[in-house]
């Protein structure tokens, strides 16, 4: 029943959840020792204890999450702004598309040159102003030139009032408003939103339980986080993001990257099992990105932005192989999970890291690529890092937002593609992507819902069927249930272990971040009150699933659906005993005292016997009603009993040799065809034979009976004999049982009977 | 001195069989009273009270009863005659143990069946009379159970008929409940043995031969068992009364 993990060594803390919310376990062993059920089950009770002050600092948390992004977005609305639309055009310049400024109106389609502000100080522009972050320039010398001249422009728009000069000696002196919050635009609000949630959702786990992997996808959760915030600040930017932002542009997010990457990398190596040598990996990573920070901070490395690729794509390949091997040592369908993210996440950023390479010969594309692809890229981690504490929650969710995933970043990465390699017009690769996309998703999903429809199906039909085999046996053995359910949880989950503990879950719940499922198992016959005890299976479908709350609702349906099967069965059963029952005493109480009656009158002892017969078969046949089954050494016993009684009457002696390899239960149609065989065989001998000696031979083998009846009378010529009413029911029963009868003589003097039923469960 | 007999059969071509073996049986004489109820038999007994039971003068020595009777069950009879020194035998078309069981506890001395031969059930009265009841497997099992469990475990008492009777007093302290059973209650390993082997079918004198006893012993220990479900259940007969009375 019990199946071990192949090759693991427990380990004190390796099914700890990363993501490990209130539900989970917390550290504990791979193994099912006591201790991980106790903790399972008693989990609760300092939770409860902890549970004040950590909400409160949530709250807290919350509020300052909140007051943080009001407070940013105030500061952005006081900026001055400049309300226009820029392009670059076709030498590099900076040209004015439109403005709602009457003042800017006649210049739309020049190029801007340069500002100056009201204090005199000066900024050259050109299209690359436009583009809105230093982080995702590829050139060094560019990065440079850009933050230095959104330094000047930022500088010389701090003021009111502000030059423009354009091309062909153009001038506009225009005065710069405050923005507003209004003016922030959907993108900013909606970033700063998920930068928000992602916040939320790293201070719960981390107050949830702050162990070291909880504290390791905080810190991931909140670099993203802050690199969300920034992204969000800079979809605002007018011609120039304001003041200490461009300086800190580059350095920010390159550490948040690389811290982010760092902390995956440590989290891999910890969760879902320590891997050996997992101090030295973490150890390595968070030098090494010190180092690159300090040196790219620095400005003392050359190609920077190839550097921090770079590295992150190594990282990123780290924790997958770290994932990898964590999985071969124990598979735990957690590491399938994030190394399937992993991969995931290390494609995207590969494939934005190339296509922006590719690029740089065009920087018009770059440019678009540069403003959609990192954000795209962001939310997608994002989005996988709020997914993984609600892993074991839902299935349903995770499967849709994979797919919505997957097929996003392949409509992005189509888009790219288009965009860099065909140039194609934005808006005509962006439809043409999209279009691709949207039928490759639908598509897909029809293909995979049908996949999975067609399995539950079989399933299903399968399900019934076991269930109410099981119901049948769980009936006939109420002590296996346990045993049965598990075959039954067994077949529907494959998982990797499944052990019955005797310990009562209050309910079915999913543990262990998933990788658990305890199943209280029900007292299915009532009135019996069998030991409280539990089911717990782990590791879903060989390792390569994680439980979850649909999972633990389907197991509970299930044991509810047997349990209602169990009852009707046995309702069902009682009506027909209940029944049989009231047939067998109508049957032998008026018919009964009536032939009793009447072989008190019988005229001959003829008639008087005949009259004994049917009453004894009328008895006998009540009694088979009245009770379903019959233990074959019980049958044995009474036979005996009765035909020694018969035989002692006629004054003939009895030889009974019973044996059986193993003790059957008969059913009534056994019972009562053996019965009235063996009886109507002795009545024969008692009545015909004139024998001294009766010889009975009851032999089981198998499911092989062989029955002889030998007595040492005057009988002859058995061939000869007239079939009378005795010798036609005995035949017409050993025929109903699926066997053979035949009569010889015996060379010594009398007749041998012989019955042979060769598979006596046939016709059961 | 006349032999007085009770025979309580609502049918009377079974009462007159009846008195035909019951005549055949024995050579004293036999003054042989009928009852066709539940009723006349009381009358005939003079049991009112079950205590003066032992009043009457000249009381009956033998009384066959039917269970199946026009106004009750024929343990009910058998379970106020408790304390009556009558051999108790019940008549019955009913051989199996759901039926003769609780006979058995509510004191019956042996049970005939009614369709066996007139030879038979001579033999088998006779037998009876002179303290050789019959005992079937299926009877052995029920009794091996029953003392196992102890009898407090016993469903069989939940007869309507003997649940209803009241008024049975004892001076003696009850065992209530399944404490330790007392020696009464509980059968030697003799006896145990003895039963097993009925229970699986063996006669009497294979018994003997395989325990290594002589055939009377046999017999006496299948007495002993009859007397100790007979007491056993007479007390819990007495502790049912007494909780009626209570409530």
């Amino acid at each position: 029943m019990d199946l071990r993990l192949r090759g693991a060594p427990s380990s004190p803390r390796n099914a700890a959840d990363l993501a490990s919310s209130s539900f989970s376990l917390g550290p504990d062993s791979s193994h099912l020792d006591s201790g991980l059920i106790d903790r399972s089950f008693g989990g609760d009770e300092p939770l409860s204890r902890w549970m004040g002050w950590r909400l409160r600092l949530l709250v807290v948390a919350a509020l300052l999450g909140c007051v943080g992004v009001l407070l940013l977005a105030r500061w952005l609305a006081e900026s001055p702004y400049l309300d226009a639309t820029w392009k670059a055009g076709a030498q590099g310049q900076l040209e004015l598309v439109s403005s709602t400024d009457p003042l800017l109106t006649p210049h739309e389609g020049r190029a801007l040159l340069g500002v100056i502000g009201g204090d005199n100080s000066m900024a050259v522009v050109d299209a690359l102003t436009l583009r809105r972050s230093s982080r995702w320039l590829t050139d060094d010398i560019e990065r440079e030139r850009h933050r230095a001249m959104h330094e000047q422009l930022s500088t010389a728009m701090a003021q009111d009032t502000v030059k423009l000069f354009f091309s062909e000696g153009e001038m506009a002196e225009v005065s710069l408003p405050r923005r507003g919050l209004g003016s922030l635009g959907a993108m900013f609000w909606l970033l700063s939103g998920l930068a928000l949630v992602l916040y939320l959702v790293a201070m719960v786990v981390v107050l949830a339980r702050p162990t070291a992997r909880n504290l390791l996808y905080a810190l991931a959760a909140l670099c993203q986080s802050g690199n969300l915030a920034f992204i969000a600040i800079e979809s605002t930017m007018g011609l120039a993001l304001p003041l200490p932002l461009p300086r800190w542009d580059m350095p920010v997010h390159m550490s948040l990257d690389l811290v982010t990457a760092a902390a995956v990398v440590h989290a891999a190596a910890l969760h879902p099992r320590r891997i050996p040598g997992a101090g030295v990996v973490s150890w390595l990573s968070w030098i090494s990105v010190t180092t690159l920070i300090v040196l790219i901070g620095n400005a003392e490395l050359g190609g920077a932005w190839w550097w921090l690729q770079g590295s992150v794509t190594l990282f990123g390949l780290l924790a997958v192989a770290l994932l990898t091997w964590s999985h071969r040592i124990e598979p735990h369908p957690f590491a399938i999970v994030m190394r399937r993210f992993g991969v995931l996440a290390v494609g995207t950023w590969v494939l934005l890291t190339l296509t922006l390479a590719a690029s740089s010969g065009a920087p018009q594309v770059q440019q678009q690529i540069a403003a959609a692809g990192p954000t795209i890229w962001a939310v997608f981690l994002a989005s996988l890092l709020l997914l993984l504490p609600f892993l074991s929650k839902s299935q349903q969710v995770m499967r849709e937002f994979s797919l919505l995933a997957a097929i996003s970043t392949v409509a992005t990465a189509l888009d790219l593609v288009f965009v860099a390699v065909f140039s194609f017009g934005q808006f005509a690769s962006l439809t043409l992507a999209l279009f691709l996309s949207l039928g490759l998703y639908s598509g897909a999903r029809q293909w995979l819902l049908n996949q999975l429809r067609n399995q539950n199906v079989l399933t299903t039909e399968r399900m019934f069927e076991k269930l109410y085999r099981i119901a049948r046996e769980v009936e006939a053995h109420p002590e296996r249930t346990p045993a049965l359910l598990t075959q039954l949880l067994r077949e529907l989950f494959e998982p990797m272990e499944a052990v019955v503990i005797d310990q009562r879950s209050p309910s079915t719940r999913v543990t262990g971040g998933g990788s658990t499922l305890i199943i209280p198992v029900p007292q299915l016959m009532n009135g019996e009150d069998g030991e409280a005890s539990s089911i717990v299976i782990r590791f879903a479908h060989h390792g390569r699933r994680l439980f979850t709350t649909e999972d633990a609702r389907l197991a509970e349906r299930v044991v509810e659906q047997l349990r209602r099967a169990v009852a009707f069965d046995k309702a069902v059963e009682q009506g027909r005993s209940e029944e049989r029952l009231r047939l067998a005493q109508d049957l032998h109480d008026d018919i009964g005292a009536r032939l009793l009656t009447l072989m008190y009158k019988a005229q001959s002892p003829e008639m008087e016997n005949y009259v004994r017969h049917t009453l004894q078969d009328l008895k006998t046949l009540t009694r088979g009603l009245a009770a379903p089954n019959h233990p074959l050494s019980h049958a044995a016993a009474e036979w005996k009993s009765d035909l020694t009684q018969r035989l002692t009457a006629a004054h003939i002696s009895l030889g009974w040799n019973f044996s059986a390899d193993r003790d059957i239960s008969l059913t009534v149609v056994q019972w009562s065809a053996l019965t009235r065989v063996m009886r109507e065989l002795v009545n024969n001998v008692i009545a015909h034979s004139q024998a001294r000696r009766v010889d009975i031979e009851f032999m089981l083998d198998g499911d092989r009976v062989d029955l002889t009846v030998t007595d040492n009378g005057v009988g002859r010529n058995p061939q000869a004999w007239a079939h009378g009413l005795g010798l036609g029911g005995v035949r017409k029963r050993v025929k109903q049982l699926g066997g053979e009868v035949d009569w010889r003589e015996v060379p010594a003097g009398g007749i041998c009977c012989r019955v042979c039923i060769r598979q006596l469960s046939e016709r059961a | 001195m006349a032999i007085k007999v009770l025979i309580v059969e609502d049918n009377p071509v079974a009462r007159s069989f009846l008195c035909r073996v019951v005549r055949e049986s024995f050579s004293d004489t036999i003054v042989i009273t009928e009852a066709g109820d539940l009723e006349t038999a009381r009358r005939q007994v003079g049991v009112v009270d079950p205590l003066r039971a032992e009043l009457s003068v000249d009381p009956f020595k033998l009384v066959l009863v039917d269970l199946e009777l026009p106004d009750g069950n024929g343990m009910e009879l058998l379970a106020e005659l408790a304390r009556y020194p009558a051999t108790k035998i019940v008549t019955t078309l009913y051989s199996d143990d759901d039926h003769l069981f609780p006979a058995l506890q509510c004191g019956a001395d042996g049970y005939l069946l009614k369709e066996d031969r007139f030879e038979v059930l001579v033999e088998e009265l006779q037998k009876i009379v002179r303290g050789q009841p019959p005992l079937s497997p299926a009877i052995a099992r029920r009794l091996l159970s029953h003392f196992r469990q102890g009898p407090g475990g016993m469903g069989g008492l939940a007869e309507p008929g003997l649940a209803g009777t009241s008024g049975f007093q004892s001076s003696r302290p009850m065992p209530l409940g399944r404490g330790a059973p007392l020696d009464h209650e509980r059968l030697t390993p003799r006896e145990s043995e003895v039963l097993t082997y009925l229970s699986k079918g063996f006669t009497i004198k294979e018994i003997a031969n395989l325990m290594g006893i002589k055939w009377f012993t046999v017999n006496d220990h299948i007495k002993s068992i009859y007397k100790k479900l007979n007491v056993s259940s007479r007390a819990e007969a007495a502790v049912l009364a007494s909780k009626q009375g209570l409530v």
